[in-house]
C-alpha cells in the first residue's frame, strides 16, 4: 500500500528531531495514514569557516536555498536536497506514493515549505506553515542569509521568496494553510512579514487561509495546538 | 422466511449439532425443542449455548425468534382489533335489546289496555242487564203481591161472609135470622156475583234484553287492525360509509310491523355555545332502511333519528345516534417540509375549522406504481417526522381523521432524500427581505425604507436584516451552499431557534455565522459567536460558501465550495437543534443551494 508522506520542515537553529519529538504529529499522521518526513535545516560536519558562529545563518540555518556564493555552494543545498534527494530516497525505502506529496514547515522550515509549492507548482498537493518567514527579502534574517548564501545580486534572492514568487505564479491551485501566534516576538520583530504574502496572494488569487492565534508565540507549544488542522488540511488532498 | 422454512432451518442446525456431539464428544449440552407451527399455542424454548455454536448458526437461531415474535405480534393486534369489534357489536346489540323490549312492552300494555276496556264495557252491558232483570222482577213480584193481597182480602172478607151465614143458619131465631139473613144473603149473592180475577197479573217469563255490544265488537275488531309501527333502531355508523359531505345512515325495524315509510330527521350538533336555539332540523322520507344525506358540512357531528309510518300512524322516533361527516383533506406545505438523506420532517395546514382526531400519511418512492406505500396512522399534530431511505424521491399525500373515517387525500408533495432540503422561512424574515417564489433567495432590497413602513412580528428579525431556514430535528449531518455577490456584506450559519430576533447573528450566544466586510482596502472575513471572532484572512473571495454541520461532533464548517478550500470550523456542543441563518448586512442578494449532499472532501 503506498503511504502518503508529507514533508515536514523545521525551523533556525532546529534539528530534524524538534518536529519528530515536539510536534507530536504521530497521533494525527497515524489516523490519516500519512508519513511524516522530517529533514533537518541544513547540512551538518561540514567544517566551513563561520558555519557555527550564528545562530541564523550555516549550521541550523540552510534556509532551503541552493547556495551558489563559496564556502557555501558545495554543501549548503538544502533546496535540492528536500525536493529531489530526500523524496527519491524516501520513495525507493518506504512504500511511498510518489505522487502524493505535501510539504509544511515552521519559521524558516515554513519558508521553505512555501517556496517548495511555489517553485514546483503540482508537485506538492497542498502546503501548510507555522509561523513562516514570507518575505525574506524583506527581513533581517533573510537578507543576512541570502547575501551568504546567493550574493549581492537580489534578483537571486527573488527566486527563494515566497511572497515574490507568489506574486508570479502560475500552475495548478494551491491551497495553503497558515498559522501564525499572535504574541509571536518575530511577528513583532518584523522577521515574519505574513501581510505581504497574503497581499500577493489575494492579488494573484491563490488560496490562502491565514489564521493569527491569539495568545501564541513562536515555540512548538504552538505548533503542538494545532497540528492536527495542519495534517487534517494536507489529508484532505493526500488522499482524495 | 415464513414459520415453516424457519422450522425447517432449525431442524438442520438441530441435526448438525446433533451430529456434531456425536464425533466431538462436546461436553455442552445443546437442547433444542420444536415446537409447532401455531405460535398461539406453543412456545418455543431454545437453550442454546453459544459457544458452540457457530456465529451462522446462532444468527439462524436469532432469525427464528424474532420471526416467531413478529408473528406473535400481528396476531396479537388482529386479536385486539377483533375484540374492539365485538365491543362495539356487543353495546349496539344492548341498544337493539333495549329497543326490542320497549318495544313489546308498549305492545303488550297496548293489548292489556285494549282487553280492559273491553271487559269494561262487558261489565258494563252485564250489569246493566242485570239491573234490568231485577227491575222486571220487582215489579213482578209487586204485581203478584198485589195480588196475592187481594186474594186474601178476598178471602178473608169471604170467609167472614161465610162464617157469618153460617153463623146465621146455626141461629135457632129464626126471627132474628129473617132479620139478618136478607142484608147477609145479599152480600153473599154480590160477593158470589163478583168475578174473581184468578188470572196471574203478570207473566212468569222474563224478558231477556239482548244487550247492546256492538261497541264492544268494534273494540274487539279494532284489536286486529294494524298497529301504528314500534320505534325503528338507529343503526351506528359504519366505517368508512361517509364522504365530508354525506352520510350514509342505517336503521332497522325490530318487529313485523308494516310500513310504509320512514322519515329521517338530521341535526347539526353545534358546540358554538353562543348559539341561542338549535339548529334547525332537516327531514326526508325514505321508503328503505337506509339513506345517503347530502350537502353536508365536513367534519361535523349530526344527531340522527328516525319515525316509521304506516295506515295507522307514526311510531315513537328511535333513539337519537350521532353520525359523523369525514374531514375536509389536509393541505401540506411544501415550503415547510425539510428533508435529509435519511429522515423528513412534513407539515401540514388541518384543512379543517374543529380539531380532527389524527392524521394519516402516506408516502412511497415515485414510479413505484403505488406499491410498497407506507401509512403512518394516528399521528396528533399536523406534522410528522419520518425516517427514510437515503438517495430517494417520495410522493406523500396526507388524510384527516375523525370517528366518520378518514378524508380524502391532500395533493401531493414531494420529498428528495439526496441531501439536505430546505426553504426560506418567510415568518421569521426582516421585513426589510424579500423572498423568492421558490422560498431559495433573499433580497435585501432598499436600505432606506423607514421602519413605520415595516410589519414586525414575536418571529420576525428586527434589528439584523435576517431570515431563518429549517432542518430535520434529527441530529446529523447537514450540508447547504450559499452564493453571493462579489460585494455583498454578509451572516451565514446557524442559530438555535429561539435566538434573540432584536440581536445581530453571531453577536450572541445562540447563533454562530461567518461574516464578510468589504472595507476600502480588502474583505475581512469573521466567525462570530457570543460577538467574538479569531483573526483570520482569506485571501479569494469565496462566492459559493459550503456549510457543513454535524451534531455528533459538534461541528460548524465553512468551505470555499467553488475551491474546496476550508475556511473555518466552529466546535460547538448544540444544546438544542439548530436552524441554517442568512442576513445581509447591506443592500444585495444571497442565494441557498440544497439538495446536495456533503462532498467527498469534507467528510472523511
Amino acid at each position: 500500500m503506498d503511504i502518503r508522506k508529507c514533508s515536514s520542515m523545521t525551523g533556525l537553529t532546529c534539528t530534524e528531531q524538534n518536529f519528530i519529538t515536539k510536534a507530536a504529529s504521530q497521533q494525527a499522521a497515524s489516523e490519516h495514514g500519512i508519513i511524516i518526513v522530517a529533514p533537518d535545516t541544513s547540512p551538518r560536519g561540514c567544517n566551513i569557516e563561520g558555519e557555527d558562529e550564528s545562530w541564523d545563518f550555516g549550521t541550523g540555518a540552510g534556509f532551503y536555498v541552493n547556495a551558489t556564493q563559496e564556502p557555501w555552494k558545495t554543501n549548503y543545498r538544502m533546496y535540492s536536497y528536500v525536493t529531489e534527494e530526500l523524496p527519491r530516497l524516501i520513495n525507493s525505502n518506504f512504500p511511498a506514493d510518489p505522487e502524493k506529496m505535501s510539504i509544511s514547515g515552521h519559521s524558516m522550515g515554513g519558508h521553505g515549505a512555501l517556496i517548495c509549492a511555489l517553485k514546483n507548482p503540482g508537485k506538492y498537493k497542498s502546503v501548510s506553515a507555522f509561523a513562516p518567514i514570507c518575505n525574506p527579502i524583506q527581513c533581517a534574517w533573510g537578507q543576512k542569509a541570502f547575501s551568504g548564501y546567493l550574493g549581492p545580486d537580489k534578483s537571486t534572492w527573488e527566486l527563494y521568496d515566497a511572497t515574490v514568487l507568489a506574486e508570479s505564479y502560475s500552475g495548478p491551485e494551491l491551497d495553503i494553510l497558515i498559522d501564525q501566534g499572535r504574541d509571536d516576538q518575530f511577528l513583532s520583530s518584523s522577521q515574519l512579514l505574513p501581510d505581504n504574502l497574503i497581499a500577493a496572494c489575494s492579488k494573484k488569487k491563490i488560496p490562502v487561509v491565514f489564521r493569527l492565534q491569539q495568545g501564541y508565540d513562536h515555540s512548538y507549544y504552538f505548533i503542538f495546538s494545532f497540528i492536527n488542522d495542519h495534517i487534517k488540511h494536507h489529508a484532505k488532498y493526500l488522499n482524495a | 422466511m415464513d414459520v415453516f422454512e424457519v422450522r425447517g432451518r432449525l431442524d438442520v442446525i438441530a441435526e448438525e449439532l446433533a451430529s456434531e456431539e456425536e464425533e466431538e464428544e462436546a461436553t455442552d449440552e445443546d437442547v433444542f425443542e420444536q415446537g409447532s407451527s401455531d405460535v398461539s399455542t406453543h412456545t418455543q424454548q431454545m437453550k442454546v449455548s453459544t459457544d458452540s455454536l457457530t456465529p451462522d448458526r446462532a444468527s439462524a437461531v436469532c432469525d427464528a425468534a424474532l420471526c416467531f415474535q413478529e408473528q406473535l405480534n400481528k396476531r396479537r393486534s388482529k386479536l385486539s382489533q377483533k375484540i374492539v369489534e365485538m365491543e362495539n357489536f356487543a353495546s349496539n346489540l344492548e341498544e337493539i335489546f333495549i329497543t326490542v323490549e320497549e318495544n313489546f312492552g308498549r305492545q303488550e300494555q297496548n293489548l292489556e289496555q285494549h282487553y280492559n276496556e273491553v271487559l269494561q264495557t262487558l261489565l258494563q252491558r252485564n250489569e246493566a242487564r242485570a239491573a234490568a232483570l231485577d227491575e222486571q222482577k220487582n215489579s213482578k213480584l209487586e204485581c203478584l203481591y198485589g195480588q196475592l193481597l187481594r186474594c186474601g182480602q178476598t178471602l178473608d172478607a169471604s170467609k167472614e161472609l161465610i162464617e157469618s151465614a153460617q153463623e146465621l143458619h146455626r141461629r135457632p131465631d129464626k126471627h132474628g135470622f129473617l132479620q139478618a139473613v136478607m142484608p147477609v144473603m145479599k152480600r153473599v149473592e154480590q160477593f158470589a156475583g163478583e168475578e174473581v180475577d184468578l188470572k196471574l197479573g203478570v207473566s212468569l217469563d222474563f224478558q231477556v234484553l239482548t244487550p247492546d255490544l256492538s261497541e264492544v265488537r268494534q273494540m274487539m275488531e279494532s284489536i286486529n287492525v294494524l298497529p301504528a309501527p314500534s320505534a325503528p333502531v338507529m343503526n351506528p355508523q359504519i366505517a368508512n360509509s361517509a364522504t365530508d359531505t354525506s352520510l350514509h345512515v342505517c336503521w332497522s325495524l325490530f318487529s313485523d310491523d308494516t310500513v310504509e315509510f320512514y322519515e329521517l330527521y338530521w341535526r347539526l350538533i353545534s358546540d358554538d355555545c353562543t348559539m341561542e336555539t338549535p339548529q334547525e332540523v332537516s327531514q326526508l322520507k325514505v321508503k328503505e332502511t337506509h339513506c345517503t344525506v347530502s350537502s353536508l358540512r365536513p367534519n361535523a357531528q349530526y344527531e340522527l333519528w328516525v319515525t316509521a309510518t304506516n295506515t295507522t300512524g307514526i311510531s315513537p322516533a328511535s333513539e337519537r345516534a350521532v353520525y359523523m361527516t369525514v374531514p375536509s383533506p389536509p393541505v401540506l406545505k411544501p415550503r415547510q417540509c425539510v428533508s435529509s438523506l435519511n429522515a423528513a420532517l412534513i407539515r401540514w395546514d388541518s384543512g379543517n375549522t374543529d380539531p380532527v382526531e389524527s392524521y394519516t400519511l402516506e408516502f412511497g418512492e415515485t414510479g413505484t406504481d403505488g406499491s410498497g406505500t407506507e401509512s403512518i396512522v394516528a399521528i396528533p399534530s399536523c406534522e410528522c417526522l419520518l425516517q427514510l431511505q437515503p438517495q430517494k424521491i417520495y410522493i406523500l399525500h396526507v388524510r384527516a381523521v375523525n370517528i366518520g373515517g378518514p378524508s380524502d387525500r391532500s395533493e401531493p408533495v414531494h420529498i428528495s432524500t439526496t441531501g439536505t432540503f430546505f426553504h426560506l422561512l418567510e415568518d421569521t424574515a426582516h421585513p426589510s427581505l424579500s423572498l423568492s417564489a421558490d422560498g431559495l433567495t433573499m433580497f435585501y432590497l432598499d436600505e432606506d425604507l423607514p421602519i413605520s413602513h415595516m410589519t414586525f412580528s414575536d418571529n420576525t428579525f428586527n434589528r439584523c436584516v435576517a431570515v431563518l431556514g429549517d432542518l430535520v430535528p434529527v441530529r446529523g449531518q447537514y450540508y447547504w451552499e450559499v452564493e453571493v455577490d462579489e460585494d455583498a456584506e454578509f451572516r451565514v450559519g446557524v442559530a438555535y431557534e429561539d435566538t434573540q430576533r432584536n440581536s445581530h447573528l453571531g453577536g450572541n450566544n445562540t447563533s454562530w455565522c461567518m461574516r464578510h466586510i468589504l472595507t476600502p482596502s480588502r474583505h475581512k472575513y469573521e466567525f462570530l459567536h457570543s460577538g467574538w471572532t479569531p483573526d483570520i484572512r482569506i485571501t479569494v473571495q469565496p462566492l459559493r460558501i459550503g456549510v457543513f454541520l454535524d451534531y455528533s461532533r459538534g461541528i460548524l464548517s465553512f468551505y470555499n465550495a467553488a475551491l474546496r478550500q476550508h475556511l473555518y470550523t466552529f466546535s460547538c456542543h448544540f444544546l438544542h437543534y439548530v436552524q441554517p441563518c442568512f442576513a445581509l448586512d447591506n443592500p444585495g442578494a444571497l442565494t441557498l443551494r440544497t439538495g446536495m449532499t456533503a462532498p467527498a472532501y469534507i467528510t472523511p
